[in-house]
């Protein structure tokens, strides 16, 4: 071998040695979240529907999926290529599509379709022989997955009335049991469900269907969160919850909310001593997000810093927050999910109640771990197949509000130890929050907070009452003030007296000089 | 069936170019002419919107038309706004007499500009129109028994006074305080006239009714107004003798504590709890050496402490300043009546709040909003500084404290007092009434700090006190224009009319004799 193939060998070998294979990088890399184009005809305010649109969205963030959001008039031609799959959601059964654009494309779509209510396309009709009807009655009852005939109420219900060649999932069976009908079918890439309401079973049935079609492989897991945890809620009632809970051998998250202001005040002490004893308990430690006033202006830019303060203020106190909980709406907001999420890579989602958006977008933030929450009147009494409560298809957290008294407290033990249910400890799994001084992470149920493992044992301690809420201000010669004083107050009683003197003396000399 | 000798036949006036010229004219000229300057020649001067626009004007059929309107809140004044095309439906939001001004303004914009677009000139322009017929008023009231040259130099006070651009620059935004000040001026002005037995007592007090109850009804806050000055104005009861006169007194002294009530059962329960929330996180918290200690006075958990220094309005928030939470365990544990129990009982607060109030006492125009459009090119929040000489000093140079406030009222009743145990010994009504009116300005003004700082803590308290500082300039120029006439407690006594042939006398008195 002549020197110059020497070199280049040695230049090839060099060049292999530090530069990294390129299989081997992307393998390394997490996977990036699949993004799906979710298109409605209408939010169906008003109807019993409002709102099926927003548990759809939730449903898929509990996926970890990228969600763009658009009505179905605003598609724009050749914008659904770029998604890896499509859900069109049709609330109103009489208003026809006349978006073109959309109807060619998704005639000619070859990604995963699924069309949830009204008027299936002709193209998933054909694949899957499928015909469909209204039920005009009032109940209807559903069974799926381990659960079996939960009596929902329904109005209009469309429903498959006949396919072929698909899978199909759960059924319903009708008031007089005489029809049983699936919940949803699907074929390869093509899935549809007629029927999809907030707030009831049907939204968990759904998680089903999309279980199949997201072609998802997590290991589902079913968490409890006592949630509506403020400062001023009764901090002893919440340790004794801690304890009973600890007791029964029930892990817990804690949604605690945030406190942007005095947080070194006895009040706020106290607040951090009641989430140190939580967490002794084996209990999780997330943030909830703040309540959020309408916002007037867009130019208020101070979420990030509060949300940054107040973590700092909980790793300080050495309590360990895991994540974040909000309203599913903050996902969908530039300002609440860069500067009030951006700090934690694991979000619990709840139901909108009120959604205040600041800064609106399209397309959803996601989260690598992403609880679907679902209070625990839900679950409760609910049929199913055993004792034990089923597994659910997706990750989930039952919520139930911090009980106001003792009593609540006992009825909530109860609920829970009668349904039998499997809850997981959060902190088995991985989580991380960041702020500017620290990092707080999570894994097989160890704490590290900057590292340093977090032991969470704690003592509970006494907080001191004797804080100087006011600055007291800067004073000087406070003693020769403090003598001068006693010296003005006697030279003025001592002159008080003798004028006292003077006047009687003066006046007993007017009597006898005049009024004799 | 009124006399009323007077005139203007007591005061020589000044025929200039076939035109008399008197120092009512002259102040109401001069206002108008540094008003017109100001808010209607380019660069405009107007005030920005602190969010509290929408509350008037959507239920007044006007909208925010511009896109990038929430860039402009606290910066920029907004000229122009939509007027909606369609139905309405927030048409009961607030009720508010500034409603009234608002609907004649986009009345004549209508008839004459845009069915689409409302011009905020429009409503300055009424606003402008009245407020100068309540200067001619005010200054004719306080100069028709002065010499000319004495009114002139009352006049250039008041011109200096209420040309202010920080009083006028509110008549270009929806703030109410634009109405309160018309308002205040003609309630002042028609007092005053009263007391002077000037023009048709029956007018007098028509214009007296109709703007006590439109202030009164303007805002919530001024609902004590209402209540002080029906009573106070029981007095003119005796100015004469006709019982017609009594009657319509009397009634309107009703009319006027009713409006007051009314205005006061008004308050809606998202004003309630805003201004219950601030009475309490930016008052009672705020002063306390102690807030838990001062919470467990109110019987409310002492956690709440940490909500010390917050605001209704904060954009985010530990808790839900609307939830069922606060609702049962912070706001029906206390009110106005426990508040101002626990003010009683611990002066030191008292004096301490009362000292917070004190500082922003004196400011007429608040600096958080700025007075020019975007358009003009200048800063966010940018302040007009034309014509404030008058705002800027009084800012600067009033002693902030409320003893001062004290010193003041009791300086002012004080030099008043000798002139009104002569009208009581002569039994002169109508003299009395300088005294009444004196007071219920003060009270007025009084009750515009203390229900704010009991009601609404030290929350916006500069735009609160703006009463206080109307109020203030009114019974100060009040003051110092008796002083110039030289009319303190000199004055002859002059009999209420109707009793004894008062032409005569009037006729008879020297010039610069003040009442």
């Amino acid at each position: 071998m002549n020197r110059g193939a020497m070199i280049i060998l040695l230049l090839l070998l060099l060049g292999h040695l530090l530069l990294p294979a390129p299989a081997a990088s992307a393998a390394a890399s997490p996977a990036a979240p699949q993004h799906i184009l979710l298109l409605y005809d209408s939010l169906a305010i008003g109807t019993g529907k409002e709102g099926n649109v927003a548990e759809l969205q939730r449903l898929l963030a509990a996926y970890s999926t990228q969600v763009t959001l658009k009505n179905i008039s605003g598609y724009e031609q050749g914008s659904m290529a770029a998604y890896s799959g499509v859900i069109t959601v049709i609330n109103n059964a009489e208003l026809e599509i006349t978006n073109k654009a959309y109807l060619q494309d998704s005639a000619s779509y070859q990604g995963p379709m699924l069309n949830v209510g009204y008027h299936p396309p002709d193209r998933l009709k054909e694949a899957l022989q499928l015909t469909t009807a209204v039920w005009h009655g009032a109940t209807a009852s559903l069974s799926i997955g381990g659960f079996s005939g939960i009596p929902l109420e329904v109005e209009e219900m469309p429903y498959i009335a006949a396919s072929q060649g698909g899978r199909t999932y759960g059924g319903w069976s009708f008031e007089d049991g005489g029809v049983q009908v699936p919940y949803a079918v699907s074929s390869s890439a093509l899935a549809y469900v007629p029927y999809l309401k907030q707030g009831d079973f049907s939204a968990l049935a759904m998680a089903y269907v999309l279980k199949d079609w997201l072609h998802s492989s997590i290991l589902p897991r079913m968490y409890l969160v006592l949630k509506e945890i403020y400062p001023f809620s009764d901090l002893d009632l919440l340790e004794r919850a801690a304890d009973r809970l600890y007791q029964s051998g029930i892990p817990f998250i804690a949604s605690v909310r945030p406190v942007f202001g005095n947080t070194d005040f006895p009040a706020m002490k106290r607040y951090l001593a009641a989430l140190n004893t939580v967490q002794a308990r084996n209990g999780s430690i997330v943030v909830n997000a703040p309540a959020v006033r309408p916002p007037i202006s867009s130019n208020d830019h101070t979420l990030r810093g509060k949300m940054n303060s107040f973590i700092n203020v909980l790793a300080e106190g050495g309590v360990a927050p895991l994540g974040i909980a909000a309203e599913g709406y903050w996902t969908y907001d530039k300002e609440y999910s860069t500067a009030g999420m951006g700090f934690f890579d694991s979000a619990l989602l709840y139901p909108d109640e009120e959604a205040r958006y600041m800064e609106r977008a399209d397309t959803s933030a996601v989260f690598p771990s992403t609880l679907y929450s679902l209070p625990l009147e839900l679950l409760q009494g609910i049929s199913r197949t055993g004792r034990v409560m089923p597994e659910l298809p997706l990750n989930a957290a039952v919520t139930i509000d911090l009980p106001e008294d003792k009593d609540a407290l006992e009825d909530m033990m109860q609920r829970l130890d009668g349904e039998w249910f499997t809850f997981a400890d959060y902190k088995q799994s991985a989580h991380r929050v960041s702020t500017d001084r620290y990092t707080v992470q999570s894994a097989d149920g160890v704490i590290q907070i900057n590292g340093k493992e977090l032991n969470i044992d704690y003592t509970p301690q006494a907080v001191a009452s004797d804080y100087q809420y006011q600055e007291k201000q800067a004073t000087s010669f406070n003693k020769l003030f403090s003598v001068q004083n006693q010296f003005f107050i006697i030279v003025i009683l001592v002159a008080l007296l003798l004028f006292g003197g003077l006047l009687t003396i003066g006046y007993r000399l007017y009597r006898r000089k005049y009024l004799k | 069936m009124i006399d009323n000798p007077l005139k203007t036949s007591t005061r020589p006036n000044v025929m200039l170019a076939a035109f008399r010229i008197t120092p009512a004219y002259a102040a109401a000229f001069g206002v108008m002419l540094v008003t017109v300057i100001a808010l209607f020649t380019a660069p405009y001067v107007g005030m920005a919107d602190n969010g509290d626009f929408f509350r008037i004007i959507y239920s007044n059929g006007l909208y925010f038309n511009l896109p990038d309107y929430d860039s402009r809140y606290f910066g920029y004044f907004v000229r122009q706004f939509g007027i909606f095309q369609y139905y309405n439906e927030n048409s009961s939001m607030l009720v508010s007499s500034q409603s009234l001004f608002i609907k004649l303004a986009i009345f004549i914009n209508q008839l004459i500009f845009s069915r689409e677009v409302f011009d905020i000139r429009f409503q300055a322009a009424i606003y402008t129109l009245l407020y100068v017929m309540a200067v001619y008023l005010l200054v004719e009231a306080m100069t028709c028994r002065m010499s000319r040259k004495r009114g002139m130099l009352v006049a250039l006070l008041a011109v200096f006074i209420f040309g202010d651009t920080g009083y006028t620059a509110y008549f270009n935004s929806f703030f109410g305080e634009s109405v309160v000040m018309v308002m205040m001026l003609l309630l002042f002005a028609s007092w005053l006239l009263l007391c002077r037995n000037r023009y048709n007592d029956f007018v007098m007090l028509a214009v007296f009714l109709v703007s006590t109850l439109i202030l009164t009804t303007s805002k919530q806050q001024n609902a004590p107004v209402g209540m002080v000055v029906s009573v106070l104005s029981v007095s003119l009861l005796w100015i004469r003798r006709d019982k017609l006169f009594r009657w319509i007194t009397l009634l309107s002294a009703a009319l006027m504590l009713f409006a007051g009530i009314a205005t006061y059962l008004n308050i809606s329960k998202e004003f309630v709890n805003i201004n219950q929330y601030h009475a309490m996180t930016r008052g009672v918290l705020m002063q306390s050496e102690n807030p838990e200690l001062a919470l467990d006075a109110f019987g409310i958990n002492e956690q709440y402490a940490i909500l010390k220094s917050n605001t209704y309005y904060d954009q985010y928030g530990t808790v839900d300043v609307k939830s069922d939470l606060l609702e049962r365990e912070f706001y029906s544990r206390y009110g106005f009546v426990s508040i101002l129990k626990y003010y009683v009982t611990h002066p030191d607060q008292l004096g301490s709040i009362l000292d917070t109030a004190a500082k922003s006492a004196y400011t007429i125009k608040p600096a958080a909003m700025g007075n020019y459009e975007m358009s003009a090119g200048k800063a966010f929040r940018a302040q007009s500084h034309f014509f404030t000489l008058y705002s800027t000093l009084k800012e600067k140079l009033a002693p902030h404290t409320f003893g001062f406030i004290l010193l003041w009222m009791a300086v002012v009743t004080g030099v008043c007092m000798p002139s009104f145990v002569g009208a009581v010994r002569s039994r002169d009504y109508r003299r009395m009434q300088r005294m009444f009116l004196i007071v219920a300005a003060m009270l007025v003004g009084l009750s515009g700090i203390v229900v704010s700082i009991i009601g609404a803590g030290d929350a916006d308290i500069a735009k609160h006190e703006f009463l206080f500082t109307l109020s203030f300039d009114l019974v100060t120029l009040l003051t110092v224009s008796s002083a110039i006439g030289r009319g303190l407690s000199s004055g002859k006594p002059v009999p209420a009319a109707p009793p004894a042939l008062p032409s005569k006398e009037y006729a008879a008195l020297p010039e610069g004799v003040s009442l």
